[in-house]
């Protein structure tokens, strides 16, 4: 498979979304978008506040090529490649830490921590030819890092646009998570990493997928309904009536360069974290973004970082490993300086809802091993999953988006059992967009299939 | 009471506990609790630190009462959760079982567990090794769990981990 351009079958005229399930279980599609999706656009490495001091480091996965983001002594942070230039063994074993010095295991060069070679083990001893002295030893850069709002997203190519233009219209939704706390947001201390075997979309689609809550997280819910007489069940975790929550309005926006956003407006706005602090935010942004803190909100930055804003506040990130494989870590993300007892019950929800030690995760991950199965059979010609809400679904901005000052390519709006799909339309055009692009610049380059 | 009688009826409580998840006999596995022991499966910090306070810092599982796990057994038995339908088969091997800070009234109890789990409906199988810390305390249920703290030396998890292969 080399010609992708049939796999998302995209005719809006005709009401049709439909996406050919080799996308989602054809090794060789995984291949290929090994490069020309997670090499060929900006990538979620990690936060800022994860780096705050000189020298601080940290490891990150742009698809199967390892990262490192080094915070160098003048200040700037910067990413390379975490592979030593001498044998191409990695670089840094340990996920984080603070080091002036990296200093490789195997044969002891080491480098700064502007990744510039500071000793090649024994050189004067050495013998060097003068080849060698022509050759670059330092690390080697990514092709574009850069920051917003505390994120730090890096890419292999250096033809991506510049960040903020990649991030467009979802910097608003961004915003609403990364403002939360007046001294900036950290990740609370504690990793929670998993492996489902199925392929990455899967988490990709579900973290938009309000049309599953009602089928896959029954029990869940029968839990909930369970501690909401304030008798039984653990109450650390605060109870939401889903009765409500159901006659709720909702939508869904997609944005340039395959980026999408949920909403949900929230009944019992009490029992979430943030409204412990909502008039100090309101104070320091203003009342628009204050009541759309308050919302559910879930957001994808194209291809595999999520924002899930729900009960606690989730950042996800996924690294396909296989076509059938793919490493999970999740993240508690909270303000910097919050008063213990919040920060006790923001645990206690994250937990809950999102681990997949939870009451939620576990079921959507069994969901998406179910369908590494399915989608292998050659009878089903595409998935049929990204056709709700589309009869509805207007270009550009919606009401609810206008107000919010945000123009997104498409929105939609209804109650919440709308559970519209069209999020999925930004997804799949971009991955297909990529696909060709990718395919095209290697074709002009000549080096399709080079590797 | 002597040292070798506290280490009898620590290592009868948790062969015991073992047996039951492993049988899924729920209720009784739930009697061995106190109404309000603390159970906790830290997440580890980074490689080589696990964390130490789950107040202010991420857990697998934390439940400050029995009414945590009384929720996992009803999601359990709701029928309703794609995980646990079919629900996996667990064979939990306790090990190594040591008591100490003894008393009258309490004791601590160190242990190391290897449960492997197998999936019926994938048919695969995983396992998750560590150790366990049980407080066990005496009162006029006789010995009961006060606390329990699961640490996951493999924590990379699967797809899905749940109280019963813990």
């Amino acid at each position: 498979m080399s010609d992708f351009s049939q796999l998302v079958d995209d005719r809006p005229a005709e009401g049709i979304f439909r996406v050919h399930p080799d996308v989602y279980s054809d090794p060789q599609v995984f291949e290929f978008e090994q490069r020309y999706v997670f090499e060929r656009t900006w990538m979620f490495l990690g936060l800022e506040s994860q780096i705050a001091h000189p020298h601080d480091y940290l490891l990150a996965w742009i698809g199967r090529l390892p990262v490192l983001i080094s915070h160098g002594a003048d200040g700037v942070r910067r990413a390379f490649l975490n592979v030593c230039r001498h044998k191409g063994t990695l670089l840094c074993r340990l996920e984080s830490g603070n080091r002036k010095f990296h200093v490789c295991p195997y044969h002891g060069w080491a480098y700064d921590s502007a990744g510039r070679i500071a000793d090649v083990k024994d050189q004067a001893s050495g013998a060097y030819s003068a080849g060698f002295a022509r050759e670059d030893h330092n690390l080697v850069p990514l092709g574009a890092f850069a920051s917003y709002k505390g994120l730090m997203f890096g890419s292999v190519s250096a033809e991506v646009p510049p960040l903020a233009e990649f991030l467009g219209e979802l910097r608003f939704f961004l915003d609403l998570a990364m403002e939360q706390g007046p001294q900036g947001m950290e990740f609370v201390p504690g990793r929670v990493g998993f492996t489902y075997r199925g392929n990455w979309k899967a988490q990709l689609d579900n973290s938009s997928d309000a049309y599953h809550l009602t089928s896959t997280h029954v029990s869940f819910m029968e839990v909930q309904r369970r501690r909401a007489d304030l008798v039984s069940g653990n109450q650390e975790a605060r109870q939401f009536d889903w009765k409500r929550r159901f006659e709720q309005q909702g939508g869904a926006f997609t944005f340039k360069n395959g980026h999408n956003a949920i909403w949900l407006n929230q009944s019992e706005s009490s029992k979430r974290p943030i409204f412990s602090r909502i008039d100090e935010v309101r104070e320091r942004l203003g009342p628009l973004k204050a009541e759309w803190m308050l919302r559910l909100r879930n957001l994808t930055v194209f291809p595999s970082m999520q924002i899930a804003d729900s009960t606690s506040l989730l950042i996800r990130t996924f690294r396909p490993v296989a076509v059938d494989e793919t490493e999970m870590r999740y993240y508690c993300l909270a303000p910097i300086g919050e008063a213990p007892e919040v920060r006790q019950w923001r645990l206690r929800q994250f937990e809950d809802f999102f681990n997949v030690s939870g009451f939620a995760t576990p079921d959507d991950t069994t969901m998406y091993e179910d369908m590494a199965v399915g989608l292998r059979a050659r009878q089903i010609d595409a998935v049929q999953g990204y056709y709700r809400g589309m009869a509805d679904c207007v270009q550009g901005a919606d009401e609810m988006a206008r107000t919010a000052g945000v123009t997104p390519v498409s929105s939609v709006q209804g109650q919440f059992d709308l559970q519209a799909e069209t999020w999925g339309h930004a997804l799949y055009r971009e991955w297909s967009r990529l696909m060709a692009s990718g395919a095209e610049a290697e074709r002009a380059a000549g080096t399709a299939g080079a590797r | 009471m002597n040292p070798a009688t506290y280490g009898a009826i620590a290592t009868r409580l948790l062969y015991r506990e073992a047996a039951l998840l492993d049988e899924r006999r729920w209720d009784e596995w739930l009697a061995l609790f106190a109404q309000n022991c603390e159970y906790w499966v830290p997440t580890w910090r980074n490689e080589e630190q696990l964390t130490e306070d789950p107040q202010s810092e991420l857990s697998h599982i934390y439940y400050a009462s029995r009414a945590g796990l009384e929720d996992r057994i009803v999601r359990i038995r709701s029928g309703r959760s794609p995980a646990s339908t079919p629900l996996r088969r667990t064979m939990h091997s306790v090990t190594n079982i040591e008591a100490t800070g003894l008393s009258g009234e309490s004791m601590a109890v160190r242990s190391s567990f290897v449960n492997h789990i197998f999936d019926p409906h994938h048919r695969t199988t995983v396992s998750v090794f560590g150790w366990y810390e049980h407080t066990l305390a005496y009162g006029s249920g006789g010995w009961l769990i006060a606390r329990k703290k699961v640490v996951l030396q493999n924590d990379q998890l699967p797809a899905m981990i749940d109280i019963y292969c813990l």
